[in-house]
C-alpha cells in the first residue's frame, strides 16, 4: 500500500531533480484564454508576459536562469483550465499567470496549491480567497469592493430609483451582482428585479420586454462585453429609456463595436484604464508594449496580470531561490512594489489591497471619459 | 476470436508499464487515454453491440463525475464511498431515460437522446438547489484515500483507470459469450427476425443501456478525481458526438477498433498541438475520409460475418 | 397586453430564422434520410462571408440598398457552392453505405467546416457592422417592431410561399417529392436522383445562407462555433414540425420561435431552452413524426 506514496514521491523527486540538473532556464506558465469569445483579452495577458520576460532575460534573466514561457489555452472555460492546471504543473513551472475569468482561475486553483505552484490572477470573484491558499495572490481587486462602490454611485450620487441588476451566471458575475445588491440594500435602498442572462445566446429580447414592464431608471450589466454590448443594443432598440451602467468586464473595446451607436452615455465601473494610469513604470511598459505588438493593450487586465508576474519575480529575486513558499511568505509581507498599476501590498489570504475605481462614460466618438471618482 | 484476445493481452502487458517508461506529461495522457477507452466501450455496447443510435452517452460519464463531485464537495464523503453511486445513479438514468424512448426508429431514438444531453447540461449549468455548482462547475475535489493513504499521484490514479479497464474488458469479454451479447448482437442484425425468435427486445436493449450506463459512471467518477473539477462542458454533446464517433470510426463492436479510435481521438490531439489550431479540422476531415474510405471503420469486428474465402468460393463456383 | 405582443413579435421573427434554416435540414433528410449536421454550420459560414463581402467590397458605411442585395446574392451563390461540394465530398461516396457511416461524415464535415470558419477568420469574435439596414424602428403603442424585424418577417414568408409553390407546382418540386418517398422508385421514373440532391443542397444551402446573413445582421456578433447551437434549434424545429415535411419546418421554426420566446419571458429565460428540449422529447416520444409529418405504414 505505500507503494503508491514511494513511487510517488521517486517520480516527484526525479522530476525535480531532472529539472534542477538541466535546468539554465526556470520555467513560467500562462494559463489564459487565447481562443473563444474572450481571445483578445487572454491573448492581450500572454502578450504581455511575452514583453516582461523577454524584457528579464535580456537583463540576464531570473536569478541568473532564463526564464522560459510555458502557454496552455483554457477557453474560458472551467474543466479545460483543469486539464491546463495539470499540463502546466507537468511541465515543470514554479508560477503561472492566469487566467482572466474567475471561473477558469478557480478551476485550476487547487491543483496550483497542491503543488506548491505560484498562481496570480485577475479575477474579481471574491470565492477566489475563500480557501486562502497561500500560492494564490489576486492581482486585481474584489468584487466586495466594486459592489460598494457602484452602490455608492448609485444611491448617492446619481440618485437612482428603480435600479435593476443582470448578470450571467459565471461565479464571477453572479458574484459581482450579488455584492452590489447587497451594498445597495445595506444604504437603504432596494432592487426592483435581479436577473440572469445565459452568456452568449445573443439574444435577450425575452428578459429586456420584462423589464420593459418596470420602467427602470437604470440597468447594470455585471457580466462580460461580449454580451453587455447587446444588452445595450436590443435595450435601445425595445425603447426602454434607462441609463445603462456596466461593470468592468464591459471595459473592452468591443463593447462599443457591438453596441455602436448606442454606446454613447454608457457608463462603466472600473479600475483606471491603461491610459489613465498616472504611475512611471505604467508609461514605460504600455509604450513598450505598443511597441511591440502595435496595439495598445485590450484592457486593465493584460497588465494587472503583469504586475502580478513583476511582483513574483521580484520576489524571487529579493528571497534569492525559487523555493514557492518563501517566495510566498515574502509577498504576504511586502510593501508597496511600485507596480504598472499602482502600489501593490497583498493581505495574508492573497487578496489584494488598496485598489481604487472610477467611473468611465463613453462618448459618442468612442472615447472614454472619466466622470466621476472618489 | 483469438487474434482479438493476442491483441487485448499485449495492450494489457504494455498498458501496466507505461508509467514506468512515461514523462509526467504522458502520464496525464496515459490516464485520459484510459478513462475515455472505458466510456468508448461502454458506448460500444449500446452503439456498436445493440445497434442503438445513442449519442448522449456523455450523460452517463457525466452523473458519474458530478455523482463524484456533489458527494465528496457538498456533502463530504469519502471518494471511495462516492464511486458506488457513481456507478448506481447513471444506471437508474438509463432506465428512467431510456425507458420511454427505446420503441422510437433510429434516427428518432438519435435526436431524443441528443435532447437529453442538452437538458442534462442545462440543468448542471442552472444550479438547481445549489448543488452541481453552475457554469464552472464543482472543484476542490479531494484525493482518493485507502486506508488513510492518500492516493494523489498521477501514478495511483493512472493505476486506478487502468484497473477500470481492465474490468471493463472483462466485462465485455464475458458478454459477448454470454446470452445477453448473443441477444445484442441478434438485435443489431435483424430486429424483426430476433423478435419472432422470442427476444424481448426492450429488456435487452435497456439493459445494454443499463451496462453502458454503469461502465461511463465509474469512468466518470476516475475522471473527476484526476482533475479535481468538473464542469458542464465536458458533459456536453460534442462530448457525446466524439464517443459516438470513436466506436464508429474505430469499428463497432471490435476491441482493437475502439481502443484505435479512442488513440486517434484523445491522443492524436496531443501529439499534433503543434498543428494547435488545426486539429480538429484535420480531425473532421480525418473522420470524412475514414469513413468514405471505410465506411465500417478502421478495424471492424468479424465476427458473424462470412469469412472472405466462402464468398470467394461462391463467386468461383458461378 | 402590449408585451405580450412584443414577445410574440420577438418570438416570430427568430422563429422565421429558424425556419429558414429548418428547411436546409428537413429538404436534406426527406430525400437522404440523412442529417446533416454541417448545415448549422454552414449558415455560420454564411454570416462570416457575408461580413467579408460587406467589409472587402464596400468598405465602411456605403449601405444602399443595392449593396445589400448584392451582398446576400453573393454570398448565396458562395454558400450554395459549398454546400454542394460537401455533398460531392462527404455525403455521396456514402449512399450505399451504412447510415451511421454518413452520420459520422456529416458530423466530421461540421467540424471542417467550423474551424475551417476559425483558420480563416480567426478565433476572436467578428462583429457585423450596425446599420447595414436603416435602424428605424416603429411604435405602435408600445410595442417596438425594428425595420430589421420587419425585413426578417416579409423576406422569410415570401421565401417559404415561393418554395412551397416551387415544391408543390412545379415539374423540379414533384421530383424532389418523388425522391423524398422513395429514391428507387423515383429513378425508375426517370428522375435523375443525383440532380435532385444537388438541386436540395443548392436551395438548403441558400436558404441557410439568407438565414445566416440576418443572424449576422440582427444578433452581430459571431464567434466560428455559434452554427452549431442554430442549427440544433433548426433541427429541433425541423423535428417539431415533422422532419421531411417543407411545411412542417416552416410551422416548427416559428413554433420554437414563439415557445421559447414565452417561455423566457413568461415563466424563466434560464430553464427556456431545457422547456424546449423536453418539448421536443415529449413530441418524440407521443408523436415522432411530427405535427405535419409523414405518416408512414412502418411503426416507428
Amino acid at each position: 500500500m505505500k507503494l503508491g506514496k514511494i513511487a510517488g514521491a521517486l517520480a516527484l523527486s526525479t522530476m525535480v531533480a531532472t529539472t534542477l540538473v538541466a535546468a539554465e532556464t526556470v520555467k513560467i506558465g500562462v494559463q489564459a484564454p487565447i481562443t473563444g469569445k474572450y481571445a483578445n483579452e487572454g491573448q492581450g495577458i500572454a502578450n504581455f508576459v511575452k514583453l516582461i520576460v523577454e524584457e528579464k532575460n535580456k537583463a540576464g534573466g531570473l536569478l541568473g536562469k532564463q526564464i522560459e514561457v510555458v502557454t496552455c489555452d483554457d477557453e474560458a472555460k472551467a474543466q479545460k483550465a483543469a486539464i491546463c492546471a495539470k499540463k502546466l504543473v507537468n511541465a515543470g513551472v514554479f508560477a503561472v499567470i492566469g487566467s482572466y475569468t474567475s471561473g477558469a482561475t478557480e478551476a485550476a486553483q487547487t491543483t496550483y496549491y497542491r503543488n506548491k505552484v505560484l498562481q496570480t490572477s485577475d479575477g474579481t470573484s471574491d470565492s477566489l480567497i475563500k480557501r486562502k491558499y497561500w500560492t494564490f495572490f489576486r492581482n486585481s481587486f474584489p468584487n466586495s469592493a466594486q459592489g460598494n462602490f457602484t452602490a455608492d454611485y448609485f444611491i448617492n450620487v446619481k440618485k437612482y430609483k428603480k435600479i435593476v441588476v443582470l448578470s450571467d451566471y459565471s461565479s464571477y458575475s453572479a458574484g459581482l451582482a450579488d455584492s452590489t445588491v447587497a451594498a445597495i440594500e445595506k444604504l437603504g435602498s432596494k432592487v426592483t428585479f435581479r436577473g440572469k442572462i445565459k452568456s452568449g445566446t445573443q439574444n435577450f429580447t425575452a428578459i429586456l420586454t420584462k423589464i420593459k414592464a418596470l420602467k427602470p431608471d437604470v440597468i447594470y450589466f455585471s457580466g462580460y462585453y461580449t454580451d453587455g454590448g447587446l444588452i445595450r443594443v436590443q435595450q435601445k432598440q425595445l425603447a426602454i429609456d434607462a441609463d445603462f451602467v456596466g461593470g468592468d468586464s464591459n471595459h473592452n473595446p468591443d463593447f462599443i463595436k457591438l453596441a455602436g451607436k448606442t454606446a454613447a452615455g454608457v457608463d462603466i465601473i472600473n479600475v483606471p484604464s491603461p491610459d489613465d494610469l498616472p504611475y512611471d513604470a505604467a508609461k514605460k511598459y504600455l509604450q513598450a508594449y505598443e511597441a511591440k505588438f502595435n496595439k495598445k493593450p485590450p484592457s486593465i487586465w493584460a497588465v494587472v496580470n503583469a504586475d502580478g508576474l513583476r511582483v513574483i519575480m521580484h520576489g524571487v529575486e529579493q528571497t534569492k531561490s525559487f523555493d514557492t513558499k518563501k517566495i510566498s511568505d515574502y509577498l504576504h509581507g511586502m510593501k508597496d512594489f511600485p507596480g504598472i498599476t499602482g502600489p501593490v501590498n497583498f493581505r495574508a489570504d492573497g487578496e489584494r489591497i488598496g485598489a481604487s475605481l472610477l467611473v468611465y462614460t463613453i462618448q459618442k466618438d468612442g472615447s472614454y471619459k472619466v466622470s466621476f471618482s472618489k | 476470436m483469438n487474434k482479438n484476445t493476442i491483441i487485448a493481452l499485449t495492450f494489457i502487458i504494455v498498458m501496466a508499464f507505461f508509467p514506468l517508461i512515461a514523462d509526467s506529461a504522458w502520464l496525464g495522457i496515459g490516464i485520459t487515454f484510459l478513462i475515455f477507452a472505458c466510456v468508448a466501450f461502454s458506448q460500444d455496447i449500446i452503439l456498436g453491440r445493440a445497434g442503438i443510435f445513442n449519442m448522449g452517452h456523455a450523460i452517463f460519464f457525466g452523473i458519474g463525475a458530478y455523482a463524484t463531485a456533489i458527494l465528496n464537495v457538498q456533502f463530504g464523503f469519502e471518494i471511495i464511498a462516492t464511486i458506488p453511486f457513481a456507478i448506481i445513479l447513471p444506471v437508474i438514468a438509463a432506465i428512467v431515460l431510456a425507458g420511454p424512448i427505446i420503441h422510437l426508429r433510429g434516427d428518432y431514438l438519435l435526436v431524443a437522446t441528443i435532447g437529453f444531453n442538452i437538458i442534462f447540461e442545462q440543468v448542471l449549468k442552472n444550479n438547481p438547489g445549489d448543488i452541481t455548482g453552475g457554469p464552472n462547475g464543482i472543484f476542490g475535489i479531494d484525493v482518493v484515500r485507502v486506508f488513510g493513504y492518500e492516493l494523489f499521484s498521477d501514478t495511483a490514479i493512472y493505476y486506478i483507470a487502468f484497473g477500470l479497464l481492465l474490468i471493463t474488458l472483462l466485462i465485455i469479454r464475458n458478454l459477448d459469450n454470454s446470452r445477453y451479447g448473443r441477444a445484442l448482437f441478434y438485435i443489431n442484425k435483424d430486429e424483426i427476425a430476433a423478435k419472432s425468435m422470442g427476444i424481448n427486445i426492450p429488456y435487452y436493449k435497456l439493459f445494454a443501456f443499463a451496462l453502458g450506463a454503469a461502465i461511463a459512471g465509474a469512468a466518470g467518477s476516475v475522471f473527476a478525481i484526476q482533475y479535481s473539477a468538473v464542469s458542464p462542458e465536458s458533459f456536453n454533446f460534442m462530448q457525446s458526438v466524439m464517443f459516438f464517433a470513436i466506436v464508429l470510426v474505430g469499428g463497432s463492436a471490435s476491441l482493437p477498433g475502439v481502443l484505435i479510435g479512442t488513440f486517434v481521438m484523445f491522443v492524436l490531439p496531443e501529439l499534433f498541438t503543434e498543428f494547435n489550431e488545426a486539429r480538429y479540422l484535420i480531425f473532421g476531415a480525418a473522420m470524412v475520409l475514414t469513413m468514405v474510405l471505410r465506411p465500417n471503420g478502421v478495424w471492424p469486428a468479424s465476427f458473424g460475418n462470412i469469412p472472405k474465402y466462402l464468398k470467394e468460393k461462391v463467386k468461383g463456383a458461378k | 397586453m402590449d408585451i405580450f405582443l412584443q414577445q410574440l413579435i420577438n418570438g416570430l421573427t427568430i422563429g422565421s430564422l429558424y425556419a429558414l434554416v429548418a428547411l436546409g435540414y428537413t429538404m436534406v433528410y426527406g430525400v437522404m434520410k440523412l442529417i446533416n449536421f454541417a448545415h448549422g454550420d454552414l449558415v455560420a459560414f454564411s454570416a462570416y462571408v457575408g461580413l467579408t463581402v460587406f467589409t472587402q467590397f464596400f468598405g465602411s458605411g456605403a449601405t444602399s440598398f443595392v449593396s445589400v442585395i448584392i451582398i446576400f446574392i453573393v454570398t448565396s451563390i458562395i454558400v450554395a457552392f459549398v454546400g454542394v461540394l460537401l455533398e460531392r465530398l462527404a455525403y455521396r461516396p456514402l449512399r450505399t453505405a451504412p447510415r451511421l457511416s454518413a452520420v459520422v461524415s456529416a458530423l466530421g464535415a461540421s467540424l471542417v467546416i467550423q474551424n475551417g470558419i476559425m483558420l480563416i477568420w480567426g478565433p476572436n469574435m467578428q462583429i457585423f457592422p450596425a446599420d447595414l439596414l436603416p435602424s428605424t424602428t416603429w411604435n405602435f403603442g408600445g410595442v417596438i417592431i425594428s425595420y430589421t424585424q420587419f425585413v426578417i418577417l416579409i423576406l422569410s414568408a415570401v421565401l417559404m410561399a415561393a418554395l412551397y409553390i416551387f415544391i408543390n407546382k412545379t415539374k423540379m418540386g414533384t421530383a424532389i417529392r418523388a425522391s423524398a418517398i422513395d429514391q428507387d422508385a423515383a429513378k425508375l421514373m426517370g428522375i435523375n436522383v443525383n440532380r435532385v440532391i444537388v438541386i436540395i443542397f443548392v436551395i438548403g444551402s441558400m436558404l441557410g445562407a439568407i438565414g445566416g446573413l440576418f443572424i449576422g445582421i440582427y444578433y452581430r456578433a459571431l464567434t466560428f462555433d455559434m452554427g452549431w447551437l442554430y442549427g440544433l434549434n433548426a433541427f429541433i424545429a425541423a423535428i417539431i414540425g415533422g422532419i421531411g415535411s417543407i411545411p412542417g419546418a416552416m410551422l416548427g421554426g416559428l413554433m420554437l420561435g414563439l415557445f421559447n420566446a414565452l417561455i423566457a419571458g413568461y415563466i424563466s429565460t434560464e430553464w427556456a431552452e431545457t422547456f424546449t428540449f423536453v418539448l421536443l422529447i415529449l413530441i418524440l416520444i407521443v408523436r415522432p413524426t411530427g405535427l405535419l409529418g409523414e405518416k408512414t405504414a412502418e411503426k416507428v
